[in-house]
């Protein structure tokens, strides 16, 4: 079966079946609400893309040489620049191009053997999603539970101990750390390898269904693999969730001290209600909400990292196709790559505000 | 976990925090805000460093960047060794400065060693000498490259060479096993040839710590430019997006918010791709990343402020539109602004240090620490300094304006102050 | 708070299990029958051999370099060439140790025909594909024709046959039923070594159709040669296994062969000092290669016959390096001593002639015409042009700044202060992006001198020649002919260069034809028709535990074959 078909299953079927759930549940400003939110989504999407088209189509430059190298006849050249519709105009190439991609049509990659792009980013996505969502898990844990910390001992030592390090992890360019890390854990300790996302061998063994190493390897009872996967994985991922952790201990932080601020919370502890711990699990709980919200925008900040991650690690990743594809003008794909990754972000920042409509008490529609 | 008792009562200070100016608040801040205003004091002594690096790098740093001026790969406070004329004992030569002119002469050298350049600069100098008293004719040299000091020193006594240069102590170590071998004497009898360098060189000779502070103007130039850009696109739109209201305001909303929640890296990198290495496409590049966030604070601080009587009151008076925007509403936006800025300058500081080190920025000559960090990777085991001072250059500046930033949010920011 | 503590412990816990499991030395077995137990090389014991009492032996090979094409009639890299030839047989070797000697591969030594025009092959006997399927000679003959169907050639992206068949060969038919005849458009001396490329192996008709290309098939790809490729992930890993069928000169003598894609040098580099790979290949740089010699265990060691690297110089009427004077004072200014020293440590070796030493006829052209660095020379040359310190020469160098590596851009900057150094010249660079970089080079209206490339494709002095030189003027490597460039005026350059060039390639003689390569090079140095810069070294780095065949010739290189190739068969693992 086709990674990507195998992806939206794994990941989008929950999704519809929450967003169904959430539909039928609520009233009806909150379908009118989800209902808008969708159909935003789409124009989202469309401008993202159309700003990528223009930007690269714009370029001053010969799209063909990058196919054919220097050795190329006329016939070959023309036979290319029909074959890519780079000979219609530039309206026309919008269109189809705006068609391709909601057809999930990703085309052919224009460098080397031609593959679908849709291989290729098959290959990829799931190495990519292999390193945002351990590196995002580890952010988020590490981000929040220091961030309310932080905040509950506002002006204490601790606080500006947290905030100190929350800045300066998020202060360090990511491959720079990124670098740091693997010269002391992989070059002087040894105990992480060198590159990759498996042991060259032990990649031999592991037969491949979604590309999605812990999952394949789970799935066939693979436990060396499992093994090999997972020692792979501890750099790159903390190197990408330790800058992160710094973006989201100061997000949480400010939240959780402009909860800490409402009037209920001051209200309720000049009340002396003895259950302090019950009234501040209820703030925070509260205070998690907004936060939620803001930390699934900055999904962004994550998929940029994991570019610089990627090719600071080797890993064979979505991020560093797109860098690869850039630097020889494959069009093609660097046009879907991005489109893959605004459909991305587009579909996160969908859930998260599904999400939060439903969780807040307080939004109105 | 013990959990913080919070004060109830509130301090004077804090009551009368509303009522009084900002040079008052600035001057009073130290009591005020405690420990913030020690981020924000150092971080602007940082800044301030790190401005005036930046405006007068030839002031601050020694050697040019561009120049080559030692040998390669020299680590911080090394000194170059120094590099000896080897030649058989029944040699006709006594000095580079003897050798035939107008024909090469073989001399073997160890590869990568600063052997080669030493031998080529003795024999341009005895060009130099002969031309000066009169002579005619070039002392040239045909370098013969080999991989070890025992395999030169044998081409020396099979007569493949005429001569070798080695560091004297290499030699050292060896010339108990060729006693037909002399050191002949030094290479080099200049002083600049046994300098050493706080920072060490880089891959090609230049100094590091030179490359380092013109690095810095490059930074704050592209961060600066680049927030600048934002800043002066952004707050028109924001201001005229919350007073307009309506379609306006929706479709630059939803483009800005498309632009947000986009990777920005990933934009940079496209456009810069595109529009191909240069300064101005960087700054354009990066400065096209951060509209949003100005767009978005200005659009929601000029909303809130649409509803505040005053501005109410100036309309039915008949206020045109530019004035209450310009006279009340974007003074209250001051602060958030000043906030983002430094914040702004911080990422764009980091982004354009990605982009130079994804290969993607700027051109040649122009000393840059994402390029710098970029070729040093290579070097990660022998030459460690060459990635741990940009990357730590680049880490402090943007932790100056990150501090800066945070720090004025702590004071800035009404919400955040106890009520 | 305390559930949140109890969370994290357990993740913390989890990593901890999961990195003390993630041993990379882990023997496996799986349920999948196709790959069987092997040992991996220890990670972290460098320079240990521990023996392997029996079970199959798996090598694995890094490079840094992508497959694009795999099909032989239109393949033309490197990286493609060696694994072609890994599972595909041409029709002739190179013997180990030498670049000029042949040695039969699926057929014998060819037979020249009295006037030159045609060489005749004889196919062994038996020859069978990897998959069973038996060769006949009418399927060789479809095959090769592949290289010179101008259709088919034209819908690929590399096209060799245009290069490498279509120049020389004119058609190619059967004899008989084992003979195959190459009929030629005019009598070439070095053909034979053609015949020993990669364009020259017999690709399986049911995967590579002779009317359509086929760049990168699916695993098992079949062949006549010692190995089958069994698994291919493009830009990761390629697995190599014994073709049972192959009957040559080379069989294999491991069970595996891993083929390990590495995206950096560097990471390539880490990874065999960690021994997570037991031999390096293309392409690990002389800093990379350096650093690994200190490794007890490894061996580093240089290849010549390498890549070299030139700047291509614009002849076409109306640029200023149109006078012979100005390009004359730029080759005598350069100093390719401070290039190899200050950019790559002294690991290449500068290169004096277009034609590199150690190919028949290769003489130190630029040296004999300039001794540079002559920055005499070079003023005088330029006042006699017209310039001076005061209105001093403009020149526009342009580079590609990721395609040959990051030491380009330094090497470029060298180069300007080299010129600089003059007083006379300013120099302007300018970096480009690799895919329109070449045409933009060569079309003559951009830049005034380029950066370029070279490997051969096949080893004789012939292939460093006529890409640069043709029978009327200049090579396309230099600039396109009119009218492909429009408004580009064709230069005046010597005849002599065209005249020699078809002289030396007709003539049989060895001595007789060295002397007019060498005449040649001097006319060309004095044309400055290109100016070579220098002569990049290639390293291949092994463990201790690998070693090749000690009956080859080559003790040098690994007795891996040739200088230039890598003949992965000759391997063997001692562990």
């Amino acid at each position: 079966m086709h990674p990507f078909v195998l992806m939206f299953m794994i990941f989008g079927l929950p999704a519809v079946i929450a967003l169904a759930w959430v539909f039928t549940r609520g009233g009806d400003a909150l379908r009118r609400y989800i209902v808008t939110r969708v159909a935003l989504t789409l124009p989202m999407v469309v401008i993202l893309v159309s700003v990528v088209f223009v930007v690269l189509r714009v370029m001053p430059g010969d799209v063909v040489s990058s196919t054919l190298g220097p050795k190329a006849t006329d016939i070959a050249r023309e036979t290319i620049m029909e074959e890519l519709g780079l000979d219609r105009p530039l309206i026309v190439q919008y269109g189809t191009f705006l068609r391709d991609v909601f057809t999930l049509d990703l085309g052919n990659s224009f460098v080397g053997a031609r593959r679908p792009i849709i291989d290729e980013l098959g290959e990829r996505l799931p190495a990519t999603l292999e390193l945002i969502i351990p590196a995002a898990l580890f952010a988020l844990i590490t981000g929040i539970y220091l961030g309310t910390r932080a905040a509950v001992r506002r002006k204490r030592p601790s606080d500006y101990g947290l905030r100190m390090y929350s800045v300066i992890v998020y202060s360090m360019p990511i491959f720079w750390l990124g670098l740091l890390l693997r010269l002391v854990f992989s070059v002087w300790l040894d105990w992480t390898p060198i590159a990759g996302r498996i042991d060259v061998v032990t990649n031999t063994t592991l037969e491949r269904t979604t590309n999605l190493l812990v999952v394949d390897s789970i799935l066939t009872a693979n436990w060396s693999a499992l093994g090999s996967a997972l020692h792979h994985m501890v750099l790159p991922a903390l190197t990408l969730g330790l800058v992160l952790s710094g973006v989201f201990l100061r997000l949480t932080r400010i939240n959780v001290i402009e909860t800490l601020q409402e009037d209920y919370v001051v209200a309720a502890r000049a009340r002396g209600i003895r259950k302090r711990a019950v009234t501040y699990s209820y703030a925070l709980k509260n205070a998690m909400i907004p936060v939620v919200t803001v930390i699934g925008l900055q999904v962004a900040i994550l998929l940029a990292g994991a570019v610089l991650t990627e090719t600071v690690f080797n890993w064979p990743g979505m991020g560093r196709y797109l860098v690869q594809r850039i630097s020889s003008r494959d069009f093609q794909a660097v046009q879907s790559t991005v489109a893959v990754f605004a459909l991305f972000v587009a579909l996160i920042s969908l859930a998260v505000d599904v999400v939060y409509s439903v969780l807040d008490p307080r939004v109105k529609y | 976990m013990a959990h913080d008792r919070p004060r109830i009562d509130i301090p004077d200070w804090e009551r009368e925090l509303e009522r009084v100016g900002f040079a008052r608040r600035l001057l009073r801040a130290r009591k005020w805000y405690g420990a913030d205003w020690w981020f924000v004091a150092i971080s602007s002594l940082m800044v301030v460093g790190f401005l005036l690096l930046a405006a007068f790098p030839q002031v601050f740093a020694k050697y040019d960047p561009l120049d080559l001026v030692g040998p390669r790969l020299l680590a911080p406070g090394e000194r170059p060794n120094q590099e000896v004329l080897i030649l058989r004992e029944d040699s006709e030569f006594e000095s580079i400065a003897d050798f035939e002119p107008d024909v090469r002469t073989r001399v073997a050298v160890v590869i990568d060693t600063p052997s080669s350049e030493a031998a080529r600069d003795a024999a341009d100098v005895a060009t130099e000498e002969r031309a000066a008293a009169g002579l005619e004719g070039r002392i040239r040299l045909e370098i013969l490259r080999i991989e070890t000091l025992d395999e030169a020193l044998d081409s020396l006594l099979n007569g493949e060479a005429v001569a070798v240069v080695a560091s004297s102590s290499a030699f050292g170590e060896v010339d108990a096993g060729y006693p037909d071998l002399v050191i002949a004497g030094p290479v080099s009898t200049l002083e600049q040839d046994a300098t050493s360098f706080p920072l060490g060189t880089n891959q090609v000779g230049q100094d590091v710590l030179s490359r380092l502070i013109w690095g810095a103007r490059i930074a704050i130039l592209i961060g600066f430019s680049a927030a600048i850009l934002s800043f002066v696109i952004g707050i028109p739109l924001g201001l005229i997006a919350g007073f307009a209201g309506g379609k306006l305001d929706r479709i630059l909303t939803l483009i800005m918010d498309s632009i947000y929640a986009f990777p920005g890296l990933i934009l940079a990198i496209a456009i810069t791709a595109v529009l191909g290495p240069s300064i101005l496409n960087i700054i354009a590049a990066i400065g096209v990343l951060y509209i949003p966030t100005y767009y978005r604070v200005v659009r929601g601080q000029t909303l809130s402020a649409k509803q505040e009587l005053y501005v109410e009151a100036a309309r039915s008076l008949g206020a045109r539109p530019r004035a209450i925007l310009g006279r009340y509403i974007f003074p209250n936006v001051i602060p958030s602004v000043a906030v983002i800025f430094s914040v702004n300058v911080a990422d764009a500081i980091l982004t354009g240090a990605g982009l130079s080190f994804l290969g993607l920025g700027l051109p040649l000559d122009i000393p840059d620490w994402g390029i710098d960090l970029a070729r040093g990777q290579e070097f990660i085991r022998s030459a460690w300094w060459l990635i741990t001072f940009p990357g730590l250059a680049v880490m402090l500046v943007v932790l100056a304006f990150t501090m800066m930033g945070e720090g004025l949010v702590e004071i800035f920011n009404p919400k955040l102050r106890r009520k | 708070m305390n559930r949140a503590h109890k969370l994290v412990a357990l993740l913390f816990a989890f990593a901890l299990i999961a990195a003390a499991c993630g041993d990379d030395d882990a023997t496996t077995t799986t349920a999948a029958p196709a790959t069987t137990t092997t040992a991996a090389p220890t990670s972290s014991t460098e320079g240990t051999t521990t023996t392997e009492a029996s079970g199959p032996t798996t090598i694995i090979i890094g490079t840094t370099d992508v497959i694009s094409s795999l099909d032989s009639a239109d393949a033309y890299a490197t990286a493609d060439w060696e694994l072609i030839k890994a599972f595909n047989e041409p029709l002739l070797r190179f013997q180990p140790g030498s670049n000029s000697v042949l040695e039969p591969g699926i057929a014998s030594l060819p037979v020249a025909s009295e006037d030159g025009l045609s060489w005749t092959v004889t196919l062994r006997a038996g020859l069978t594909f990897g998959d069973g399927t038996p060769l006949t000679v009418e399927m060789a003959v479809d095959q090769l024709n592949r290289l010179l169907n101008t259709e088919l050639q034209a819908s690929a992206p590399n096209q060799v046959g245009n290069t490498l068949a279509a120049p020389y060969v004119e058609s190619i038919e059967a004899v008989g039923d084992n003979m195959i005849r190459f009929n030629l458009l005019g009598p070439a001396g070095f053909f034979p070594q053609i015949l020993a490329g990669a364009p020259y192996t017999i690709a399986h008709p049911d995967i590579f159709a002779a009317e359509e290309m086929n760049l990168l098939p699916e695993a098992p790809i079949y062949g006549l040669g010692p190995w089958t490729i069994t698994s291919l992930v493009t830009g990761e890993q390629t697995v190599l296994e014994p073709n049972p069928f192959y009957d040559g000169m080379y069989p294999a003598q491991v069970d595996r062969i891993i083929v390990q894609r590495f995206s950096s040098p560097s990471a390539m580099a880490d990874a065999v000092r960690e021994g997570e790979i037991d031999v390096a290949w293309r392409i690990l740089g002389a800093e990379a290669a350096d650093d690994l010699r200190s490794v007890e265990g490894l061996h580093v060691e240089t290849i010549p016959q390498a890549p070299i690297r030139y700047l291509i110089v614009n002849h076409s009427q109306g640029r200023v390096t149109a006078l012979p004077a100005v390009r004359q004072a730029l080759a005598a200014a350069i100093d390719r001593d401070e290039l190899s020293d200050v950019v790559f440590g002294g690991a290449v070796t500068p290169l004096l002639s277009p034609v590199p030493p150690g190919f028949l006829g290769a003489n130190a052209a630029f040296e004999d015409a300039y001794q540079s660095p002559n920055i005499q020379l070079a003023r005088e040359l330029l006042m006699s042009a017209g310039y001076s310190e005061v209105a001093p020469l403009q020149i526009r160098l342009g580079y590609p700044p990721e395609h040959y590596g990051v030491t380009t851009a330094d090497g470029v900057l060298l180069v300007a202060q080299q010129w600089e150094a003059t007083g006379m010249i300013e120099v302007e660079t300018i970096g480009q992006e690799w895919s329109t970089y070449v045409s933009a080079c060569t079309n003559g209206t951009v830049y005034d001198v380029c950066v370029l490339g070279w490997f051969f494709d096949f080893p004789d002095a012939e292939n460093y020649l006529q890409p640069f030189i043709e029978g009327d003027g200049l090579g396309t490597m230099v600039l396109c002919p009119n009218p492909a460039c429009e408004g580009v005026t064709a230069p005046n350059i010597d005849p002599r260069l065209g005249e020699l060039l078809l002289e030396q390639r007709a003539e049989t003689n060895l001595d007789a034809r060295a002397a007019l390569i060498e005449e040649l090079q001097d006319v060309y140095a004095q044309e400055v028709v290109t100016i070579p810069l220098w002569l990049e070294p290639e390293f291949i780095i092994y463990w201790d535990w690998i070693s090749g065949d000690p009956n080859l010739p080559n003790q040098r290189t690994l007795n891996i074959g040739p200088d230039f190739e890598f003949i992965y068969s000759v391997l063997t693992v001692n562990r």
